[in-house]
């Protein structure tokens, strides 16, 4: 799978562009908001896939670089007047900054000892927000003033709609691109064996930092865009249970494919509302059947929802 | 300031024991199966609240409490690794790994447990358990000790003096380390491999449910306490991750490391000592304060 993707593949993000300018006063705001969230977590899940399933590096710092994404676009709107674009690409590249940093130090660590390393920064990082007081808040948070894109004022959710899909639209045509160029074949080649990459002339130790620093970069852009339709930030956004929901939502959804992350965002992001509103008297289960969930579909579907429909349909993903 | 440094060492040793047995359980598993078992730190959390029920609703002595608490932790175990591990490998297609859906499944597993004690009403309120031993404090120079964290060191020596004796030198434990060393080579002498591994699952849940009885007395008792687990984890880099024994000494260092670092630096830095630890050890020194060399998979 190489070369540019066919028009027929590119045609969904023109959809999704169009769906998001016209739904949002055709819905009530309540699904536009759960919208907003949806296509959040689709960022971060696709990002993630990049590191985990593309390049096979069992990292999980993820929610750390999101965590900077989101305090990094808020910041500069509010200390130094910068606004939202240049504010989220500076944001982005600095969760891609740090990300380097990090590929860097961890480069020689592998599977457990690399999940773990990745692991206890992200969990540092948290510390970072909460005893921060002076930037970020600590525990009471931070307001977000509501953004201006171009001139487009968002912060109520029905104005923040079309801006996430088209930075979502954005993104995943830009993960399509980068999945069949070079650099993306060179991910895969390293996932399945990295002394086999090597000795076909790929540069192994570049090709991992590449893919910690673009799922970084991901991880950034999707913490502006949470700038965009939420009004309030503490750190208790960017802890343990985070980290494991992305995780989740890429693993259920389907490793090292690009459909697979988007269907587990949108289950899985929809799970906590279904129970909160249709299951209200079973809320106390949440955890419970959140875990069910986890075994099994890691039982039945190892490699995923995608996976599974990939194999059902006979195609190779 | 030297009574408050000792002092400090004194518990540190106490509590780094504990997270020492959690060590052992999750390189245990990691040793023989490749997975890192992120339910291990609810295994302690269920070993704290099987001991309370035992405790309070049956009405056993502490004795029967660790007796109780570990056969149902053994089964919790074995029936984790025969109903979901075991089925996971046997229907991965050949070259097919399904190592990291079988590490979502042990995150899985500690939400299924961390949702089960929750909807018990049972544990609605934070408790604490009652003292393994009371009494007054036993005098050991300057240093104050109580009775219970003796008993916390005593008994925790006793398991992993057991654990060293079952695994050299009983038939059962040179056959489960012979699984772990070599499954391939194990099977073809005769061993139950599937089988083996079952009961290493069983055991290494033992030995986190009994650290949660240990702890249990020195922590409140709350669904969210397996969070413990990280120390463990800490303790197990720090030992090199392949090493039994130096995972035992790595949980004493993160214990008392963990409280010098909250007589001397801050008490609130003291959750984030073992996330530092993990990320120097690793950094500066991946194969562990203790290890040999890092074991690599090559192709």
């Amino acid at each position: 799978m190489y070369g540019s993707p066919s028009y027929a593949r590119l045609a969904p993000l023109l959809a999704l562009v169009v769906i998001g300018i016209v739904l949002p006063p055709l819905v009530p705001q309540y699904f536009l908001s759960l919208g907003n969230t949806l296509m959040m977590y689709a960022i971060l899940a696709v990002g993630l896939d990049l590191l985990l399933g593309w390049a096979g590096q069992f990292a999980f710092a993820h929610i750390a670089f999101y965590g900077v994404g989101v305090y990094g676009t808020v910041l500069l709107q509010s200390k130094l007047g910068i606004p939202f674009i240049p504010g989220v690409l500076i944001a982005a590249a600095l969760a891609g900054l740090i990300a380097f940093l990090i590929a860097v130090a961890a480069i020689r660590l592998h599977s457990v000892y690399l999940a773990l390393a990745t692991f206890a920064f992200a969990e540092s990082a948290q510390w970072v927000f909460n005893s921060w007081e002076g930037l970020t808040g600590g525990a009471d948070g931070l307001r977000i003033a509501p953004p201006s894109v171009l001139g487009w004022t968002t912060g109520t959710d029905a104005r923040a709609f079309p801006v996430i899909a088209i930075i979502l639209a954005l993104v995943i045509g830009a993960t399509m691109y980068l999945t069949r160029s070079r650099l993306g074949r060179s991910l895969c080649a390293v996932r399945d064996s990295e002394h086999a990459a090597a000795v076909s002339g790929i540069d192994v130790f570049r090709t991992r930092i590449w893919a910690f620093v673009i799922s970084g970069t991901y991880a950034g852009v999707a913490g502006g865009t949470f700038a965009l339709f939420q009004s309030f930030v503490n750190p208790e956004a960017f802890g343990f249970s985070q980290i494991v929901l992305v995780l989740s939502m890429v693993v259920v959804g389907g490793l090292g494919t690009l459909p697979g992350p988007l269907i587990g965002a949108v289950l899985l992001g929809l799970l906590p509302e279904i129970m909160r509103t249709a299951m209200r008297g079973l809320f106390v289960w949440q955890e419970l059947v959140y875990g069910l969930i986890l075994i099994l579909s890691m039982m039945f579907m190892p490699r995923g929802i995608w996976g599974l429909i990939a194999a059902r349909g006979g195609r190779s993903k | 300031m030297l009574i408050s440094l000792l002092q400090a060492i004194a518990s540190g040793v106490v509590t780094g024991c504990a997270y020492a047995l959690v060590a052992l359980s999750l390189v245990m598993i990691y040793k023989s199966t490749d997975v890192i078992n992120f339910g291990g730190g609810e295994m302690v959390m269920i070993g704290g609240y099987l001991a309370m029920f035992a405790l309070l609703a049956i009405g056993l002595p502490y004795a029967g409490a660790f007796v109780f608490a570990a056969v149902v932790a053994f089964m919790v175990g074995a029936a984790f690794d025969r109903v979901v591990l075991d089925r996971m490998l046997g229907r991965a297609l050949p070259g097919q790994s399904v190592l990291v859906a079988m590490v979502i499944a042990t995150v899985g597993l500690s939400y299924v447990l961390k949702g089960l004690v929750r909807v018990v009403p049972y544990t609605e309120e934070v408790r604490r358990l009652a003292p393994l031993f009371a009494g007054d404090p036993v005098f050991l120079g300057p240093i104050i000790l109580q009775r219970q964290d003796i008993a916390i060191v005593v008994i925790a020596v006793l398991l992993m003096r057991a654990w060293w004796a079952f695994f050299n030198f009983t038939l059962l434990g040179k056959a489960l380390r012979a699984t772990s060393q070599n499954p391939r080579a194990a099977a073809l002498i005769g061993i139950p491999v599937r089988a083996m591994r079952m009961t290493i699952w069983g055991i290494a849940a033992i030995f986190a449910a009994m650290a949660g009885i240990l702890l249990g007395p020195k922590l409140l008792m709350t669904p969210d306490m397996g969070s413990v687990v990280i120390l463990a984890f800490a303790a197990a880099i720090v030992g090199g991750f392949h090493n039994l024994p130096g995972c035992i000494l790595g949980g004493v260092v993160l214990g008392v490391v963990q409280n010098l670092v909250g007589l001397y630096i801050s008490s609130r830095a003291i959750v984030l000592t073992p996330f530092v630890v993990i990320m120097l050890v690793l950094v500066l020194r991946p194969q562990g304060l203790f290890g040999g060399a890092v074991v690599t998979k090559k192709v």
